[in-house]
């Protein structure tokens, strides 16, 4: 992508001025959409992203710059007006040379997106929305897209590291959507791995296309939720992305380091109940929030943060590493060359407990079974959160009542996850796109069904 | 390779592979940002990136590419790849646009600003930043203590002679303030884009920043029930960002839309009026030509509560038998060409915040929303999305609430205006274009407090 020489040249450069650690980001992305639309393909668009992005750092200072002009006058031009953003003379302007790593490449890719046929493509995006339009009468149109992106990373730093990595990641989204007279709602299921082509080919399209059907049949027919303070039961695979909001972003770097966070300065406390286990691990093989190595060249590697409700640890990138005054857990993320990474999820996940999901719906005499989440937010300095449930129901004496629709849960992370009262055996992840300050990336979520004994549901029944 | 050379090339090259038309879109973008913690450089940014989306019409069928890189390999590679594209499209055939003469002489650049050092930014962020901590002591820190600005340049060309340039730059600024009594935490931010720095006065935004913050301190909770609502221009129009694809005739003619059938009705109460003005000297999506190349004009989308229009790209309106509002829009050069208002507003009213809430008896302000990408249904307009605000008693602010939740539906909260307010705010957040609204009077909503 770059040779050495200029590598070396632009990590120099960007030290000129007293920087003590420089890095070049090296990006070349191909990408492909397709999406169908009543029953036509509407959209088929390939690209290719292409550009560098050059750090430093002195002390607490971080600067980015980002170009995707790659001649060698535009990247020392980047590299030097980066230097200008910080005032002083190079002690020792000195990088150590450069060794090519071997990467340890865990997630085996066997098609390739770019040599598959496009037509084979849209053979599956047909499939599925035809088994859509099968479901049901009240379906009234179904919009299938496939995601495919093939991304070549070279990571280079003055500490010598450098490295390459090809990500490969598909993802097919599946919307239905179900109207009737006065009304219109909606189902979704969006299956994707770190995986080639292979994954869309083999997908279990008569699932995946049903229960997006499903859903939106489901939910047309469904009363409004309650208002109130209920206990909720959450099913596994996307469920986890309540944690996701909850705990894991104010387990990051970026908001602990500054102390933004309420689990800043709690190591080795109990901060959760002691039947949650947190763990994120970008190690898993092929899932779609895994990597090789993450976007500052350092090697996966799977972080336990919360062990039975006592906090082990955060996720941490290189630079708020520096503020903490300790390492990299390998989970420093961007979306691409146009962001500075900083600390990020991978595939987080609340490690399996012991109880089945049967005895957890018969041990809740009335509350909420919310079977599919959708997405949410957080604001990591107070651990205020909302998330929405796609699919939802009321419990009723220990049995799935009925079907009920716009549920959003909100309440404080730190309260949330000392109030999980049961944890099933059932660990499932859901694939989704997360955003923050380094973009959007892939990240899954992932627990088993288990419950909490409360969380106030706002609805449109005002009781 | 220049932009024009490479225009040439990639034309010349096209028609020898038989494409009957071609345009090429580019896009560059230079930017600066900065963010400040503790007097410290935390974040800096600078960036210069350009890119170019092809459409080309090959056998009938529109075909898309794009990429980043400007050499002749590109070419090659958008032309193979626009080509498989387009034989695969079971779209409706489309023509590019010819051009015509009747553009605005209008320019968004803002020489002012580009007169602003970087150091001269960086001293701004030190000073306020100082002064919000200097305000009171129950402020922590800042979560964010950021300025960024942003030179967009657009050219369009396409291979029957249209050649379009367009340019637009602003500069925002955002603080958000924690702040802390006893044991209870609270943040909130400001934000202000503009395209004069040197107007902003740092006391008061440090002042307003803070006050901001220590509003949301002392929350209650107050019964679940359906209160009289305002919501303030912040909440009102990233409500109204939301739901904005309903008006577009492309969700329109998906099925996607409840505003299928409903022109020339009445879809809002009598003091709604909803207005796209693509050439709003402050407006972060002004121009003089939409994504297509077609001029772009002020549109009436909603007269004193009756639906006049939806948006239209070519495309739509050639499927309506009408003609294009301008508003072909592509999110980035990534993207092929949608329908998206430029800068759209509810027309301000006569009453001012604190008159709105000061007619109250009892009822809930509502400061701001979040949850918006997941707790509105932007087709059925069902809504359940938290939200932060103040419980008001006898005309009076009595204390922020808990977190809450709100609950209704968007095509029904647009018949229950029953006043607007003088206090035009936009959002900050430009997805679905730049959305703004003053505060709102809403009859009703379904209220839960944490």
């Amino acid at each position: 992508m770059l040779n050495k020489a200029l590598l070396e040249d632009v990590l120099s450069a960007a030290l000129t001025t007293g920087g003590d650690f420089s890095e070049v980001f090296v990006e070349d992305r191909f990408t492909n959409r397709m999406s169908l639309q009543s029953t036509k393909l509407e959209k088929s668009l390939s690209g290719r992203d292409f550009g560098v992005g050059i750090r430093l750092f002195k002390g607490l200072n971080s600067i980015y710059a980002y170009t995707n002009d790659f001649s060698k006058e535009g990247l020392l031009q980047a590299a030097n007006a980066a230097a200008q953003a910080i005032q002083g003379k190079a002690d020792k302007a000195i990088i150590l040379p450069l060794m090519k790593q071997n990467l340890n490449a865990i997630h085996p890719i066997h098609l390739m997106p770019n040599s598959v046929d496009k037509t084979r493509k849209l053979q599956v995006l047909r499939q599925a929305d035809q088994i859509v339009r099968d479901y049901h009468s009240s379906i009234s149109q179904a919009i299938i897209s496939l995601l495919e992106e093939e991304q070549h990373v070279l990571i280079a730093n003055s500490e010598g590291t450098y490295v390459e990595d090809t990500r490969v990641r598909s993802r097919l989204t599946i919307n239905a959507i179900s109207s009737n007279d006065h009304d219109m709602q909606t189902g979704f299921y969006g299956p994707g791995r770190h995986q080639g082509f292979e994954f869309i080919e083999d997908l279990n399209l008569e699932h995946y296309a049903k229960e997006a059907a499903r859903i939106a049949v489901t939910m047309l027919n469904a009363d409004p939720a309650p208002s109130g303070k209920f206990p909720v039961v959450i099913d596994n695979e996307f469920g986890g992305v309540i944690f996701h909001e909850a705990c894991g972003h104010g387990l990051e770097a970026a908001a602990v380091a500054k102390e933004n966070s309420v689990f800043a300065n709690k190591v080795g406390e109990q901060v959760a109940s002691e039947l949650v286990t947190y763990i994120d691990d970008g190690t898993i093989k092929n899932e779609w929030g895994s990597i090789n190595i993450d976007d500052e060249g350092e090697e996966a590697r799977k972080n336990v943060l919360i062990e039975n409700g006592i906090l082990k640890g955060y996720l941490i990138d290189k630079f708020n590493a520096r503020r903490m005054n300790t390492e990299s857990t390998g989970s420093g993320r961007r979306e691409s060359y146009k962001f500075a990474p900083t600390s990020r999820m991978t595939n987080t996940y609340i490690a399996p407990g012991k109880s089945t999901p049967e005895e957890i719906i018969a041990n809740t005499e009335y509350g909420i079974y919310a079977k599919y989440m959708g997405g949410g937010s957080v604001n990591p300095a107070t651990g205020d959160y909302n998330f929405a449930v796609n699919e939802a129901y009321l419990v009723k004496d220990g049995k799935i009542d009925k079907p009920i629709r716009g549920a959003t849960l909100i309440g404080n992370g730190a309260k949330t996850i000392q109030k999980v009262d049961m944890v099933g055996n059932n660990l499932g992840h859901g694939a989704g796109m997360c955003g923050a300050s380094s973009g959007s990336i892939p990240v899954n979520v992932g627990q088993p069904m288990l419950r909490v004994s409360e969380i106030t549901v706002g609805g449109k029944e005002a009781n | 390779m220049d932009l024009l050379t490479f225009r040439d090339q990639l034309f010349v090259e096209g028609e020898k592979l038989g494409f009957s038309e071609l345009e090429l879109y580019y896009e560059k973008q230079s930017g600066f940002g900065c963010q400040i913690f503790k007097g410290e450089i935390d974040d800096y940014r600078s960036s210069t990136v350009i890119g170019v989306s092809v459409r080309g019409l090959y056998n009938g069928k529109m075909g898309y590419a794009y990429t980043e890189k400007l050499d002749e390999e590109s070419v090659s590679f958008l032309l193979d790849n626009i080509k498989e594209n387009s034989k695969l499209i079971e779209d409706d055939p489309q023509e590019l646009f010819e051009g015509n003469a009747n553009y605005e002489k209008l320019d968004f650049y803002s020489a002012t600003l580009t007169e602003i050092s970087i150091e001269e930014k960086i001293e701004f962020l030190k000073e306020v930043e100082k002064k919000i901590y200097e305000y009171d002591h129950r402020v922590v820190q800042t979560d964010y203590a950021a300025i960024q600005d942003q030179l967009v340049e657009k050219a369009l060309f396409n291979n029957k002679g249209l050649a379009l340039q367009d340019r637009n730059n602003f500069l925002f600024v955002v603080f958000s303030v924690v702040v802390k009594e006893d044991e209870e935490i609270k943040s909130d931010f400001y934000f202000k884009l503009t395209k004069d720095l040197k107007s902003l006065d740092t006391d008061e935004i440090a002042k307003e920043a803070v006050e901001k913050s220590l509003s949301h301190l002392g929350g209650k909770s107050y019964p679940n029930k359906t209160y009289p609502i305002i919501l303030k221009g912040q909440a009102a129009s990233s409500l109204l960002a939301t739901f904005s694809p309903s008006f577009s005739a492309k969700s329109v003619q998906d099925n996607q839309s409840r505003l299928k059938e409903k022109l020339e009705q009445k879809i809002a109460s009598n003091v709604v009026t909803l207005l796209d003005n693509p050439h709003l000297p402050d407006g972060i999506r002004s121009g003089t030509f939409d994504s297509e190349g077609v001029p772009t004009k002020q549109l009436t989308v909603v007269k004193d509560g009756v639906l006049k229009t939806y948006f239209h790209n070519l495309k739509t309106a050639e499927k309506d038998g009408v003609e294009s509002t301008g508003h072909g829009h592509k999110s980035s050069y990534k993207d092929s060409v949608g329908v998206s208002p430029s800068n759209f507003y509810v027309v301000p009213g006569i009453e001012s915040y604190e008159e709105l809430y000061g007619d109250l008896e009892e009822g809930i302000i509502i400061t701001s929303l979040a949850g918006l990408h997941s707790g509105a249904n932007p087709i059925s307009g069902d809504f359940s999305l938290a939200a932060d605000g103040f419980y008001v008693k006898d005309g009076k602010i009595v204390s922020p609430t808990n977190q809450m939740t709100i609950a209704g539906n968007f095509f029904e909260v647009m018949q229950d205006v029953e006043k607007v307010g003088t206090d035009l705010e936009f959002s900050p957040m430009d997805y679905y274009g730049y959305i703004g609204s003053p505060s709102l009077k809403i009859k009703g909503l379904a209220v839960t407090v944490d």
